[in-house]
């Protein structure tokens, strides 16, 4: 201790603190550890972030609406500002929704963000799901993570129809009802459920002070814990790579988490948030004032669920009217398509990792992933499993394509039918051929070398293509990326630059303007390198 | 590939370093730059830089990075006034609602644009500093993962079955056996208020097999049809190829407390209305004679008036899309489709049986109905009485 | 369960005694007859005194020059399909006696008439004629026969005394089923659909109402009073005149265009993003 009195310094405050913090917690080595971790760069590991940032923007403006929202099912008349409710019987949950929409401060652009966030949600969790899927991420040791990830989609789904179901207008009324003759389809319960439910006869009272319990409080936290979970899984597993120079199966390479991906990722979660800002104010969703409240006669043509439950719409809709009686007893054939199906569905999902370890005889743990094109069977089954998924959402809404395009609303249920059978195998068997033809072209570079456009006259008179080889000797086809351009092995200079149009002059051309033949070629990639700039 | 990363402009010197590595790295080296610290920290975590390099050198700005600088701080400030925008237009601009092309049409489009803008561009300029201005990196990272060490396992295997046999549950198995008990009554005991609580008998008052039809909602009188603000009908209001919405004529019958109950009343064309008793009198000879089909509503037309259910027999959507020429009714959720001249019959889409007919009946000029449904309205369900509509598809 | 079925079944309404089942089916049927005739007088009567406001409406008054004019237009371009004096042709066109002027002004100044073609609907199209064109056509039809008729006032009279409210829970549930909350239209079976009124002038929405054109029901005055169909005229005017509060509306079409949206807006544009995020740093 120096006799003297200690000056303040503002520049020691950090690491007085820290080091005032490590003496109590003894954090120094996890945080750095923390600070250090290497995460792998790819467009398509950012689909996963989407979903969790959509999901934290849920939670912030859905704290906001519960604060107006008023889950009850009394009778009041409307008089807000609205005109044309003014005066008509509703529920107070649905004069609830109006009044945050129309007479609250900036509730219609909060309501309107949450439910697109809600969307996006889901639409992340989709796509997300198909690039851990085509790129077999799901395999040994992150099984556990695909199946949580199975079970968030579907508690997002359920969320999703709950709150669809909450402020009781007209469709999400229409919407309910559908889920009543869902439950009643199932054998034997399918009554005790429906009236416990609902208790009593549908819609009651009961069923929207139940669904908002739901939606604010069990769902969200166990969507909550799972995200967690899926999350830390991740982290203690490290992501995943592709295949690339320096990446192994023992290895992650990319940026430290601070500062590069840190703010890369902090400006991506800022950008979704502002793409659903702006679509909540810019693109009108849900206009329940146009619905109305809920009303057992009331029906609007196009009545449609939101987009993800939309394949179970159409599924209902494509089913043909097959009750099956036994005795006494019914099955109605509205069981198949609405309860049969997705359990079927999410089984193959959860069981995929073992499915996909018997087809391919693969019991290893993987951290490098793998092109979509060198899993032919892989890839044409999940192009199988989205044409199934695209027919079913068409089908979901083929009321509106029906009108909008001038179809017969029959000719497209029919359709529907007869893609569900035959578009998936098509879509198998297409994707499977193109991904042996690409694996192909791969080997074809790979063995011959990068296609020059050079046609060359041979002294018998033949003309042959001058094919640059990527290598002086033989290169093992890896799972990597293969160059198939000259720029791309720097033969010819980089590829200008810009999206739409270059935004850069093209560089001038190459030194070496003659053409290259086969004897005077670089024999390695390395000695095509142009010279550094 | 280190060399050919490492080939580039200005890369810093990753190899080496002061005290070179390992356990005689002296952190306290006067000579160890920041840089040379968190290299070590680096490698002490597993990890390995094999390419760095600053996105400007260091020393005097070039004119690309002042201008990348000026762009950031651009887009920055830019954010920033459009959340002040944002904040002002929540507080300043009109925003209760009113009928027409006014100000507060633009309410919620101008705090979408403002708050939405305002986060994309931060985070527009967030990515350009993170992509121009900060060093490009890659890093190796060892992953140090496969299972643990064969000694580990066998040695926390042995600790979990320490505990089984500490608990001595394997040598005293009386213990075991009580404990299943109360093991069994908890978890019932768990379970017990909720299911308890919400469970609702069906054949508790048979909810699902009346409707506000039923004479008992009247005092045993039949139940008049009204229009939703509960005025009855005479036969006059609804044209020939015309439609109308009931409800039952009981206190609440057009709200949701009878949403089973709304009927579509259709007065048919005269050759329409000939049709649909045709119909009737066919299934009633077909029945008659023995042959299975569903049971026909016997009287159940007053003059050219029909009714039926509005509620779908597939899912309980309001099957309401009613065409006249064609005599069909559509639902609009999954597209079924009621022939009305045939009893409405299921012709098209997934449902299965015809729309309930509501037995008419006029007193006193105005219609009522002579009884419930005979059977029940809405979508099918496992212990639904059959023998109602005498296995529709086996005929 | 069976037993309260029986129980439902044989449920009938209590009948007066003695009264009835006596009766033959003819007496009950004059009986009603008589009944019926007796409620009209008395519905028309109390209809006419105490309608709100539609009384100060003009009846529709045709001169006969209009009535000629009308009848050249008919013998020129609809007595093709119609026949002579609106007789109707077998296979090619209904009879027009007694369908009323408002249908005829209806499908001929919403384009429909003269018909184009024969397909699962008669659409809309740019009209042929002028609104008093069609108009002459419809008086020329009503004097042949007869039929519902138009009230005879400007456009905005038509839904100036309308409650928006009351219109719009009468709107949803006539009209919306077919016609959607949106007022966009919809399908119906075998490619017929139910046109969008975002365009359909008041006359037209009434017209439309009175003499159920194509496969729309009718919708009657008993049924719908002048009022009722004011109240809706006036809600789908409001509809159709007041910008949605929430942005673009894309079309209110409600959950298929927002998936859509959700996909080539909100999915594109943040994968761009994404590609943009992780693209080389230079």
């Amino acid at each position: 201790m120096s006799p003297r009195k200690r000056r303040f310094e503002l520049a020691k405050v950090p690491a007085s603190v820290g080091v005032g913090l490590d003496e109590r917690l003894q954090g120094a080595t996890l945080l750095r550890r923390a600070l250090n971790k290497v995460f792998p760069n790819h467009w398509s590991f950012l689909l996963g972030e989407i979903a969790l940032y959509s999901f934290i923007v849920l939670l912030l403006t859905g704290t906001f609406l519960a604060l107006f929202f008023d889950p009850s099912m009394t009778d009041v008349e409307y008089n807000g500002s609205y005109a044309p409710l003014r005066g008509t019987a509703m529920s107070q949950a649905f004069n609830s929704s109006l009044h945050l929409s129309f007479d609250v401060r900036g509730g219609l652009v909060m309501r309107q963000m949450h439910h697109w966030a809600a969307l996006l949600f889901m639409a992340a969790i989709l796509v997300h799901m198909f690039r851990i899927f085509f790129t077999g991420a799901f395999r040994k040791p992150r099984e556990l993570n695909w199946v949580i990830g199975v079970l968030l989609f579907w508690l997002g789904f359920f969320e999703g129809f709950c709150g669809y179901g909450l402020p009781d207008d007209a469709l999400s009324g229409t919407g309910l009802r559908i889920a009543t003759g869902i439950i009643l389809s199932i054998p034997v319960i399918g009554t005790w459920t429906y009236l416990s439910l609902f208790g009593g006869e549908f819609p009651g009272t009961e069923i929207i002070p139940r669904l908002y319990i739901v939606h604010v409080l069990l769902v969200p936290a166990l969507l909550l814990a799972l995200i967690t979970v899926h999350l830390a899984l991740m982290v203690k597993q490290k992501h995943t790579q592709f295949a690339g120079p320096g990446r192994t199966e023992h290895n992650v390479v990319g940026v430290r988490m601070v500062p590069a991906f840190a703010l890369k990722t902090g400006g991506f979660f800022l950008l979704i948030f502002g793409v659903i800002g702006l679509l909540g104010g810019l693109i009108q969703i849900n206009p329940i004032w146009l619905f109305g409240p809920y009303k057992g006669e009331v029906v609007s043509a196009a009545s449609q669920p939101d987009w993800y439950v939309m394949f179970l719409d159409g599924s209902t809709r494509l089913m043909p009217d097959w009750d099956l009686h036994l005795g006494p007893y019914t099955v109605p054939g509205m069981f198949w398509p609405t309860v049969v199906l997705p359990g079927v569905l999410t089984m193959l999902a959860i069981f995929y990792p073992q499915i996909d370890r018997r087809i391919y005889r693969d019991r290893e743990a993987h951290h490098l992933l793998q092109r979509p094109r060198d899993t032919a069977a892989r890839t044409a089954l999940g192009m199988m499993a989205i044409a199934f998924f695209m027919v079913l959402t068409i089908s979901g809404g083929n009321d509106v394509v029906a009108q909008k395009l001038n179809i017969s609303l029959n000719a497209m249920t029919w359709g529907g039918r007869v893609a569900l059978l035959i578009a998936p195998p098509i879509a198998f068997y297409v994707t499977y051929r193109i991904c042996l033809g690409l694996q192909q072209h791969d080997r074809e570079v790979l063995s011959h070398g990068v296609e020059t456009g050079i046609i060359k006259r041979l002294p018998d008179g033949r003309f042959i293509e001058v094919h640059q080889p990527l290598s002086g000797n033989h290169l093992e086809y890896t799972g990597a990326p293969v160059p198939k351009k000259m720029n791309k092995i720097g033969a010819l200079g980089p590829a200008v630059r810009g999206f739409f149009r270059p935004i850069e002059k093209s560089a001038p051309p190459p030194p070496a303007a003659t053409p290259v033949s086969p004897a005077d070629a670089p024999r390695s990639l390395e000695e095509a390198k142009p010279p550094k700039r | 590939m280190s060399t050919e990363h490492l080939g580039g402009r200005s890369a810093v010197d990753v190899g080496g370093g002061h005290g070179s590595g390992g356990e005689g790295f002296d952190v306290d080296d006067p000579r160890n730059t920041r840089f040379d610290l968190v290299r070590e920290g680096i490698r002490r975590d597993g990890m390995e830089i094999v390419h760095y390099a600053p996105a400007f050198p260091l020393g005097k700005k070039s004119r690309v990075e002042k201008r990348v600088e000026r762009t950031v701080a651009l887009l920055f400030v830019l954010a920033g006034l459009l959340a002040i925008g944002f904040v002002v237009a929540y507080i300043w601009w009109p925003f209760r609602y009113q009928y027409g092309p006014v100000a507060s049409k633009l309410y919620t489009p101008i705090l979408g644009a403002t708050l939405g803008g305002s986060m994309v561009v931060m985070g527009l300029g967030v990515i350009v500093w993170a992509k121009k201005l900060l060093p490009s990196e890659e890093v190796v990272q060892d992953r140090h993962d496969g299972p643990s060490p064969y000694d580990e396992q066998k040695l926390t295997g042995a600790t979990i079955m320490n505990v089984v046999d500490e608990t001595g549950v394997k040598r005293r198995p009386l213990i075991k056996a009580a404990l299943l008990l109360p093991a069994a009554g908890l978890g019932a005991a768990a379970v017990a208020p909720l299911v308890g609580g919400l469970l609702k008998n069906p054949s508790d008052g048979h909810p699902l097999l009346t409707t506000g039809w039923n004479p008992a909602n009247n005092d045993g009188k039949a139940v008049a049809l009204t229009r939703d603000d509960g005025t009855p009908i005479r036969p006059e209001d609804v044209n020939p190829r015309g439609q109308m919405t009931v409800f039952p004529g009981i206190p609440g019958g057009s709200t949701t407390k009878w949403a089973d109950s709304p009927v579509l009343l259709i007065h048919l064309a005269p050759e329409d209305a000939a049709a649909l008793r045709a119909s009737i009198a066919e299934s009633e000879q077909r029945l008659a004679a023995g042959q299975s089909v569903a049971k026909p509503v016997v009287n159940g037309m007053w003059q050219d008036f029909v009714a039926y259910s509005k509620i779908c027999t597939h899912a309980g959507c309001p099957a309401s899309l009613f065409e006249q020429q064609t005599n069909r009714l559509l639902c609009p959720c999954h597209q079924s489709q009621f022939l009305i001249i045939d009893q409405a019959k299921p012709i098209f889409g997934p449902a299965n049986r015809k729309l309930p007919m509501l037995p008419l009946d006029v007193q006193n000029g105005f219609f009522v109905a002579r009884s419930d449904f005979l059977e029940p309205i809405g979508p099918t369900y496992w212990e639904r009485p059959v023998e109602i509509d005498q296995q529709e598809a086996t005929s | 369960m069976r037993q309260t079925m029986r129980r439902l079944g044989s449920a009938t309404v209590p009948r007066a005694p003695g009264a009835a089942r006596s009766r033959g089916r003819w007496q009950r049927r004059t009986g009603n007859a008589v009944r019926m005739t007796l409620a009209l007088v008395l519905v028309g009567g109390i209809y006419t005194a105490v309608a709100p406001g539609m009384r100060a409406w003009a009846d529709p008054t045709a001169s006969p020059a209009d009535i000629a004019a009308g009848k050249a237009i008919y013998d020129q371009s609809c007595i093709s399909c119609h026949g002579r004096n609106g007789q109707g042709v077998p296979d090619k066109g209904p009879s027009l006696i007694g369908v009323g002027s408002a249908a005829v002004e209806f499908q001929v100044a919403t384009g429909r008439m003269p018909a184009t073609g024969q397909g699962a609907q008669i659409e809309r199209r740019t009209p042929l004629y002028s609104r008093q064109e069609a108009q002459q056509i419809g008086a020329y039809i009503q004097s042949l026969g007869g039929g519902p008729e138009l009230p005879n006032v400007p456009d905005d009279q038509l839904y100036a005394g309308g409650d928006v409210a009351r219109g719009g829970t009468l709107f949803r549930v006539n009209c919306s089923s077919c016609h959607a909350f949106g007022i966009g239209g919809g399908a119906l079976s075998s490619g017929k659909f139910a046109p969008s009124l975002e365009h359909s002038s008041p006359r037209d929405i009434w017209a439309a109402m009175l003499t159920g054109p194509q496969n729309m029901p009718v919708f009657g005055n008993n049924q719908l009073s002048p009022q009722e169909k004011s109240d809706i005229v006036a809600y789908i005017h409001y509809l159709q005149t007041d910008p949605d509060p929430g942005g673009w509306g894309i079309g209110r079409l409600g959950p298929v265009a927002e998936g859509l949206a959700i996909f080539l807006i909100g999915i594109t544009a943040l994968v761009f993003a994404a590609l943009w995020i992780v693209g080389k740093q230079t």
